[in-house]
């Protein structure tokens, strides 16, 4: 296991490697086969490290280069979650796509590829201590996943690439002159290739420029948080994860967005930390979040695409992590297990969608109906991740809400609550109206059944599992894992 | 040495202009072009700039910029046929004056963000403002998919002007993980035009408007 500490840019690299292997493989089927198995090789590397990290602290390599410390420990663990189970899930759903949509070999091979490319980009993401590598990798992910939305080519999916592409193109750059700015704001404190290094900027926060460190903040939140799908930036997160492929917006919604929030997460302490910004960075988040719950909440009344839907609860949630960043303490600590809970659920409600939208033959709300009769497996997880979405108790999410109002009240933040509860409870009733429908009502004439396999039966079963667990019992390693991730975003140094 | 920052930063300032007002999609082409070459000879005529590292990293640029990426873009509207920019949602005698207004907001901008010690680093900082601004401005008011991505290209180097303005020295292996992005991006986009145009019969952004709500 030592050799991890020395080399960690093989986490990066080893998830590449595995995607060029899977390229020589001759049937889709195996390509996709071989696509999970090397997205599984690289989770077991991952965890590897992972455990190190909570073991024994942050580790750093290659000149400090690179570094995972709890933070970045706990997303490379969200992380695998999502990717391992997408992956698992894509075999059986590209296998059950109708006639005229069957992978080709050489659609295969462009999914496999780009599939390890983005892990291995959200990897260095995760893993570089140095911010303009970390906006390298996330600029990458735009680039390597945009082709997965487009997948299966047509007028649609081609415009919810375009739209992908230029909006977060355009976000993403804005983010890399609030890098530029960060490291001017060094001034003469930092010297040569150390100027854009993480842990040398959190060392020397308090020197900062606190001008140049506000605006560099504002260029950091507006880019990252298009990524993210922070609202008003999110316009081009419900198109690309409704018209990509269900294990393709899982990950999408399951980690990229988080990965996006990682990144706000690295920048925030160091901005907190100079002279007079300390309440500065945080409210302006509040706000990013407030915003993201609204405007989500009146989307979500209105839809009748099932994944547009799932989208827009990605922006209220993505909000909801955002508010208990900006909240500060116990909210972050809030903000991070509320960012298990959700990748876990939304992972798990865009697998159900795909696969009874599949039975349905459409993804509008108003065909599929009886969801339950048609496969009680998939119609459960469609119910289940849907209500653990609103936050019914006992599901996890629920717990991590909760933990946040919490905060918020120790604050006396109570505009805050109201503004918060006001949201949250526009989305129960929006959701939980089209749920029941989806769930119980008359099953439609030409769905067919559903041929789940085991590894699918245990992905449902477990992730319902895990969320009810997770609602109801904090074992301690996660609780000391979770409190080492939010002590390094409050600006800690561990 | 002094003076050919200055005459760089103003072919960057023409050539910003002459985009609000040109309408032909090679020629808009040819001026990014011309633009991102004269971007990547400009760290060599920063002090100290000259060394070998520089020069190739300046002949790195200029090729990828100046050759590479219009090829990649001609190429795309090949099948397309599709020459000009058909009624911008800005026209372009406005668009002209916009740009003398951001221009003048830029250096306004520039000059107050750095202090007056820094008398080459603020010209060059304002004039990567305006450069980043007309990019915006051209991603927001033309139609063709095609001058989205010029406008892309035009923010781009705006954004290596200004980080040539406020950081000193940007470690090598960034610089070139920052190249080789935009070198994906710009070949990710052809692609995708291409597809549009295949599927479309056109590659007006605009009428990308298919998924609502």
């Amino acid at each position: 296991m030592q050799f991890i500490d020395n080399a960690i840019w093989l986490l990066a690299a080893f998830p590449l490697l595995c995607g060029m292997v899977s390229l020589l493989l001759p049937s889709p089927r195996l390509v996709l086969s071989a696509a999970a198995a090397g997205v599984l090789a690289s989770a077991a590397l991952d965890t590897l490290a992972v455990a190190r990290v909570f073991a024994r602290g942050a580790m750093a390599s290659n000149g400090d280069w690179f570094r995972v410390d709890a933070l970045s420990a706990f997303h490379l663990a969200v992380m695998i979650i999502v990717f391992a189970m997408s992956s698992i899930y894509a075999v059986s759903y590209f296998r059950n796509e109708p006639e005229d949509m069957q992978l080709n070999l050489a659609s295969a091979r462009r999914f496999s590829a780009l599939w390890h490319g983005a892990l291995a980009a959200m990897t260095l993401v995760l893993i570089s201590n140095n911010i303009a590598i970390m906006w390298v990798g996330v600029e990458a992910t735009t680039l390597l996943t945009a082709f997965l939305i487009c997948l299966h080519i047509s007028t649609v999916s081609l415009e919810a690439t375009w739209k992908y592409l230029i909006v977060c193109s355009v976000g993403v750059a804005f983010a890399f002159m609030g890098v530029l700015l960060l490291a001017a704001s060094a001034g003469a404190n930092a010297a040569g290739a150390s100027v854009m290094q993480w842990t040398h900027l959190q060392g020397i926060a308090s020197g900062l420029d606190p001008r140049l460190a506000r605006l560099s903040f504002i260029f950091l939140l507006v880019g990252y948080g298009t990524k993210a799908g922070l609202a008003p930036m999110h316009s081009w997160l419900p198109d690309a994860h409704s018209q990509a492929p269900a294990p393709v917006s899982a990950v999408f919604s399951g980690f990229m967005l988080n990965m996006a929030l990682y990144c706000i997460m690295r920048h925030m302490p160091i901005v907190a930390q100079t002279a007079g910004n300390q309440h500065w960075a945080g409210n302006l988040l509040i706000f990013f979040g407030l915003a993201s719950i609204l405007i989500a909440a009146v989307f979500i009344i209105s839809q009748h695409d099932l994944k547009r839907l799932l989208a827009y609860c990605s922006v209220e949630h993505i909000g909801i992590i955002a508010l208990g960043l900006g909240l500060g303490g116990a909210g972050i600590f809030a903000a991070l297990f509320h960012t298990l809970n959700h990748s876990l659920c939304k992972t798990l409600g865009f697998f159900s969608a795909g696969r009874i939208g599949q039975a349905c033959h459409s993804h509008d709300m108003r065909q599929i109906r009886g969801a339950m009769r048609i496969d009680p497996l998939w119609g459960g997880g469609l119910f289940g991740s849907l209500l653990a979405l609103i936050g019914v108790a006992p599901f996890a999410i629920f717990m991590s809400e909760f933990m946040l109002l919490k905060a918020a009240a120790d604050s006396h933040r109570y505009i805050v609550i109201v503004v918060f509860l006001l949201g949250a409870g526009i989305v129960f009733v929006g959701v939980l109206r089209q749920a029941i429908e989806m769930a119980w009502g008359e099953k439609p004439q030409g769905a067919h059944g559903i041929k789940s396999s085991l590894a699918e039966r245990i992905i449902v079963l477990a992730t319902l599992a895990l969320l009810i667990l997770a609602g109801i019992w904090m074992p301690d390693f996660f609780r000391n894992a979770l409190k080492a991730a939010a002590a390094v975003a409050g600006g800690g140094m561990p | 040495m002094h003076g050919m920052t200055e005459n760089i930063m103003a072919v960057l300032l023409v050539v910003n202009l002459a985009l609000m007002a040109s309408s032909r999609l090679a020629g808009c082409i040819g001026l990014v072009a011309l633009q991102g070459i004269a971007i990547g000879l400009l760290p060599l005529f920063a002090p100290g700039g000259f060394s070998a590292r520089g020069f190739l990293l300046a002949a790195f640029v200029a090729v990828l910029k100046g050759i590479v990426f219009p090829r990649l873009l001609h190429n795309a509207i090949r099948g397309a046929s599709v020459r000009r920019e058909v009624e911008p949602f800005v026209g372009y005698g406005f668009s002209l004056i916009i740009g003398v207004a951001l221009t003048i907001l830029s250096f306004w901008l520039g000059t107050g963000l750095l202090p007056s010690s820094h008398g080459n680093e603020r010209i060059v900082l304002a004039g990567a403002i305006a450069t980043v601004f007309t990019g915006l401005f051209l991603i927001v008011s033309r139609r063709k998919a095609l001058t989205q991505v010029l406008g892309y290209l035009v923010m781009e180097n705006g954004i290596a002007a200004f980080g040539l303005a406020v950081v000193s020295e940007i470690p090598l292996l960034i610089e070139l993980g920052i190249l080789l992005d935009a070198f994906v991006a710009i070949f990710v986009m052809a692609i995708i035009i291409y597809h549009i145009s295949r599927e479309f019969d056109h590659i007006d952004a605009d009428q990308l408007s298919t998924l609502k709500g």
